[in-house]
């Protein structure tokens, strides 16, 4: 094979002359460049820190950093709005920097969503701490921190690097050892803001407000530093996450290069059922020529499983050479010093092509990658963006190849590109009104500090919750106060990430005397990932799961090697506990309340590589997960002269479709949310759908839905309407069998029923 | 109905303050008197009013002729007294020191910020023998009134405790810390923590070094009706959610054996560090022989050795023989080195033997110039390594490479004297 070394204008302009090539790429958009706006240093800025600006080469500041210093300096939270590679980091550094110059008791926090953020800002910190030549003490602080320097970091370090799940766990509740940081603390710095939502911001939410109690018992008020990629609702979600009022910084002065931008969709390899080709096997090919021009490239997968089936195709490119690690995966699961090898070897340049998950959405330092292809949209466009800036970070000409998969979202995204362009991004919210998230962080807080008869807790009133927590033997009333008396250590029971509190470990038995731990994985994804029989894909070595250990979450697994891979069907059982709102639209009922659902692993197949043919089966046998949440959902009357197995069919297409765009109304990852049709729910005995939270307690985006059934039902109706297949396809209503009028009868459903009943 | 429905069902008691600001600092406040206080009176705790609330106290005296186990409280003097009499250095040497506290806590958990010592157990010498003064807090909002009478807040004292390093002391710290508004700074005092002690003198004698095993096996000392000390938390909590302390009264029971145990173990350990061998096992020595050598104290380190392979059989010295080769060494005594480690070798494991049989080739090669012999331990050694399950592939590579070296060093020295 010839390689030769291309830049991005030669491969394109050689992708242009390629009449395959021209048919598939849909539309190409360019986003010129844009000069930098640049203004003076404050007049205020620090001697050190002026020489330190200049000793880069910075003699002007971009009109964002500066303006975030005023904001700071004159005690003023804020959030900065900062795409990748736009100088966010002088954002929060220059104000720190400063107050410690000016006090060296002042004090900082910094947060990062994860441990290896943390780690990279600290090396690009301490430069610049190096190039002011000023002793200002910077440290990460999580569970890599060795045990000898953890005092000196809590006595004397100006700035303490850390994430929410070791403040949570490790600092918090030893508060004590942190005096002089609690004393002094005059900036708590938040990174990545637009990644703490859903679930994780929720509980993000609840740490801060314990942070903030604390600070206050200490008498320190300190003040809010927020980044965020581009999303809807900065100000907004800084507000509820913080339980502070925020300034928003959102005009953004750094220079960007030349994106553009192919969006490319596969060919269609069987007419009549819509079926295109996968685009994993698209991604393949379009990345070998990228490999071979010698272009740095991050492929974007969505889930695991793709990624590590992307790169079982990309290391046939290298097959023939030894030890070659110019092709790698990156993913949650891996163990965190593979990880840091791989940032290591993007940066330095002997990873030529990285696959990855969303986790390198984030700003980890991975220098410049000159191409970003999406396999698939990434639901929404807050992350689309982030992910095309992982291209071209400072002035180079940058590629993003969007490559769309067959369903709903990325076909109805590849027909509306200006979607992507024009519209707002989408909205981040944090539900810290969740009553368990609420309350594993009401028990947090009373362990770290007895809370009064009369106080409360962030926005909320607390003594009914507390009197609870007495009746429950946790907390005991005295005449003041309300004491912990228990010999638990509540943080440790409450994991901030994953819905089910419980990961499945994975331990690789290959070699009997040298089992070892690979991985883990959250409970809800194991039931049909890790099941018996299950193949698990680990940086391109499959392995079947020998044995799954539910009661010890264990799941051990050999490395195997066979031409398949498996997929399994998920069964929910749904029941309604309490109605708290509802109300009529036309004919239809929609309602919000409580939902218990009862999730179980059927079936699983096998599915062959390449071909994706099914080759075989077999059942799954799991307990059930129960998970108490909050949803919503339409109900209507029974219509007339549709057979049930028709209506089952039209509503199980509805609820497909419906799945893949309550995304594009909210911003939420697909698995936030699920859409369970029933022709006769037990409630009400009548034809419902149902959207619920896939959380506990719920996170809000279903009480969300329920005030946009309308325009979800309509936005439905119009892409199947005008998707190009006969009989519906993966991106409308689904695949459908041969012979069935699947797609016609969604259509007649949807009009003559559902948007009259609404309409009506 | 399951723990989540629980919490569900209770949202209607969520609710939001209006905007305001929280209540600022306060002043101190005594907290009341908790209900039952006159049932714990009865139950013969003293109360104790302070200007912070209450603390209940349980004093009892011991005389210097009390016996414990083995020993007489007593046998303390005679232990301040062979330090006296020694030269070496030692971390745990203590003189005739009036400010002396034997302390230990009982806690309602293991660590962090929700954890409070409801027990403070001091034992202090007083003119004729010893007074032991138990602190129970009353109820959790009278800890500062607790904190308070113990005065372990006044400086110079020399706190004696069994894991008091890293977990009395440190409890302590954080309960200060909490109300450093009300009470004075607790200052750094010199710490003396017996449970390091008992790690150096009883590694691989004793398979566990808790407090009651070294009792048992080294102390003669035997509880009877003892709680376990994991049971003091629910204990604590139930006498303060129903008002009856007679089961709490077990709990300053075992802090107090706790305590009574930590003064005959300084004894004990005392007379182990100072007097010469008597009934322990040669690992004991062995042990002592090695810490005096990390101390630097090398003459003491090599006596006390040198003792042990005279008076055990030689496969109890082996390792014996193996610290004292190393003393030998920096003594620059290689000869005497050189037997010592040809002594330890049938007696050690593995590791050791790989270490030992590198030495005895350093010393061939540099010393006795006998390369032949340095090369045949240094080929013993590497056969060890090659078949040795101790290491990983990746560490074994590299020892088996530095040996090779070595070997092949010396073949050269052989074939070019001179060189």
């Amino acid at each position: 094979m010839i390689s030769k070394k291309k830049t991005i204008e030669e491969l394109l302009q050689e992708w242009q002359a390629n009449p395959e090539m021209q048919d598939r790429v849909e539309y190409v958009h360019t986003i010129p460049p844009k000069p930098a706006k640049l203004v003076d240093f404050p007049s205020k800025l620090h001697p050190s820190l002026v020489k330190a600006l200049h000793k880069r080469g910075i003699d002007q500041l971009y009109s964002h950093q500066r303006e975030a210093f005023e904001y700071a300096i004159n005690g003023q939270s804020f959030t900065a709005v900062t795409p990748t590679a736009s100088g966010k980091s002088l954002c929060y550094h220059l104000p720190v920097l400063q107050a410690i110059l000016e006090n060296k008791a002042s004090r900082a926090l910094y947060l990062f969503p994860t441990k290896a953020l943390a780690q990279d800002q600290k090396s690009d910190l301490n430069n610049l701490i190096e190039d002011s030549g000023e002793e200002i003490l910077s440290y990460t602080y999580d569970g890599d921190t060795a045990p000898g320097i953890r005092q000196k970091v809590r006595k004397a370090g100006h700035i303490v690097m850390t994430n929410p799940d070791m403040l949570h766990s490790g600092i918090l509740p030893h508060h004590t050892k942190w005096v002089s940081l609690f004393e002094n603390l005059q900036y708590i710095v938040i990174d990545e803001l637009h990644t703490y939502k859903g679930v994780f911001g929720s509980h993000v939410a609840h740490v801060l407000r314990r942070l903030l109690r604390i600070c206050h018992f200490y008498g320190s008020h300190p003040i809010f530093i927020c980044t965020s990629a581009t999303i809807k609702n900065p100000k907004e979600l800084a507000e509820t996450l913080t339980n502070t009022q925020h300034q928003l910084i959102s005009q953004n002065g750094a220079p960007t290069g030349k994106k553009t931008f192919l969006f490319y969709n596969p060919p269609i390899i069987h007419p009549t059922f819509g079926v295109r080709r996968s685009a994993i096997l698209e991604v393949r090919d379009l990345a070998r020529d990228l490999y071979n021009s010698n272009i740095q490239t991050i492929i974007f997968a969505k889930s695991r499983v793709r990624v590590e089936m992307l790169v079982t195709y990309m290391k046939s490119l290298t097959a023939k050479k030894i030890q070659d690690e110019t092709i790698r995966g990156y993913r949650g699961g891996y163990l965190p010093s593979e990880r840091r090898k791989i940032e290591k070897g993007l940066r330095d340049g002997t990873i030529q092509c990285v696959v990855s998950t969303n986790a390198l959405e984030l700003g980890v330092d991975i220098g410049q990658l000159q191409a970003c292809i999406m396999t698939g949209y990434p639901g929404n466009i807050a992350s689309a963006w982030q992910q095309a800036g992982r291209a071209g970070r400072r002035q180079d000409d940058a590629l993003i190849i969007y490559v769309a998969q067959s369903t709903a979202l990325d076909q109805y995204i590849i027909k509306h590109p200006y979607y992507l362009f024009e519209s707002t991004p989408e909205e981040a919210r944090v539900y810290p009104d969740n009553m368990l998230i609420l309350m594993d962080h009401l028990k947090c807080a009373a362990f770290e500090l007895p809370f009064s008869v009369n106080d409360t807790y962030g926005e909320f009133e607390v003594q009914d919750l507390l009197e609870y927590l007495q009746e429950e033997g946790i907390l005991i009333k005295t005449s003041e106060k309300w004491h912990w008396m228990s010999d638990s250590f509540p943080a440790h029971d409450i994991s901030l990430r994953s819905a089910s509190q419980e990961n499945v470990v994975i331990i690789d038995q290959s070699i009997p005397a040298q089992t070892k731990v690979i991985g883990e994985m959250d409970r809800y994804s194991a039931l049909t990932l890790l099941h018996e029989e299950a193949i698990y894909l680990h940086q391109g070595t499959q392995f079947q799961v020998e044995k799954l250990d539910w009661d010890e979450k264990k799941a051990y697994v050999r490395e195997v090697d066979v031409d398949y891979f498996t997929d399994a069907n998920l069964a929910v059982e749904l029941k309604v506990i309490s109605e708290d709102k509802s109300r009529q639209i036309g004919h239809a009922e929609v309602a919000f309340g409580d939902l218990m659902t009862l999730a179980t692993a059927t079936i699983f197949k096998k599915i062959r590589f390449g071909t994706h043919d099914n080759i075989g089966s077999g059942p799954i046998h799991l307990p059930p997960e129960e998970l108490h949440t909050s949803g919503t959902w339409l109900s209507f009357d029974q219509p007339e002269n549709w057979k049930e197995d028709d209506l089952t069919g039209a509503m199980t297409g509805v609820a497909y479709a419906m799945n893949s765009f309550i995304p594009l109304l909210l911003q939420s990852d697909r698995s936030d949310v699920h859409v369970v049709p029933q022709v006769k729910a037990t409630h009400s005995e009548k034809p419902t759908f149902f959207v619920y939270d896939r959380y506990p307690g719920g996170i809000g985006l279903s009480e969300r839905i329920y005030d946009l059934w309308d325009e979800l039902l309509h936005h439905v109706y119009e892409h199947v309407k005008s998707c190009p297949c006969q009989n519906g396809c993966p991106s409308c209503i689904g695949a459908q069998d041969i012979s069935a009028e699947g797609k016609k009868q969604v259509l007649t459903f949807l009009k003559t029923i559902l948007l009259a009943e609404l309409d009506d | 109905m399951s723990y989540e429905n629980k919490i569900l069902q209770m949202k209607k008691m969520r609710k939001k303050k209006p905007e305001s600001e929280q209540n600022a600092e306060k002043v101190f406040k005594k907290p009341d008197v908790p209900t039952y206080a006159k049932q714990w009176e009865d139950a013969g705790l003293k109360r104790i009013d302070n200007k912070f609330g209450i603390v209940f106290l349980l004093e009892k005296h011991y005389s210097t002729n009390y016996k414990h186990g083995d020993f007489y409280l007593g046998e303390l003097y005679n232990a301040f007294q062979l330090w006296n009499n020694t030269e070496q250095k030692h971390p745990l040497a203590l003189e005739n020191d009036n400010n002396l506290v034997f302390y230990d806590t009982e806690t309602t958990g293991l660590k962090g910020v929700g954890t409070q010592i409801f027990l403070n157990g001091i034992l202090e010498a007083e003119p004729g023998g010893f007074v032991l003064k138990q602190y129970v807090l009353a109820d959790p909002s009278h800890e500062v009134a607790f904190l308070w009478e113990s005065k372990l807040w006044q400086a110079n004292k020399t706190i004696v405790t069994y894991n008091g390093k890293s977990f009395d002391w440190p409890q302590l710290q954080t309960r200060f810390t909490l109300h450093r508004k009300d009470l004075p700074k607790l200052p750094e005092q010199k710490q003396i923590d017996l449970l390091h002690g008992s790690k150096r003198i009883w590694k691989d004698d004793l398979s566990r070094m808790k407090l009651s095993q070294v009792e048992e096996e080294k102390l003669g000392f035997h509880r009877i009706g003892d709680i376990p000390g994991y049971l003091a938390p629910i204990i604590y909590l139930d006498a303060v959610k129903n008002g009856n302390p007679s089961t709490l009264l077990k709990v300053l029971e075992h802090n107090e054996y706790d305590l009574l145990s930590l003064i005959t173990l300084y004894i004990q350990t005392t007379k182990l560090l100072c007097e010469d061998i008597k009934k322990e096992s040669a690992t004991t020595y062995t042990n002592i022989g090695k810490w005096y050598g990390d101390l630097a104290e090398t003459e003491k380190s090599s006596e006390l050795l040198k003792n042990v392979t005279k008076l055990y059989k030689s496969d109890e010295a082996g390792y014996a023989y193996y610290h004292l080769a190393f003393q030998q060494k920096k003594q620059q005594l290689f000869e005497q080195a050189y037997l010592s480690f040809k002594s330890a070798i049938p007696f050690i494991k593995e590791r050791q033997k790989i270490i030992a049989l590198i030495e005895l080739a350093k010393i061939d090669e540099h010393r006795n110039k006998n390369y032949e012999q340095a090369i045949y331990y240094s080929q013993h050694a590497y056969k060890l390594v090659e078949n040795s399950i101790i290491w990983n592939d990746e560490i074994k590579f590299k020892k088996l490479r530095e040996i090779e070296k070595r070997i092949v060093r010396n073949e050269r020295k052989i074939s070019s004297p001179g060189k």
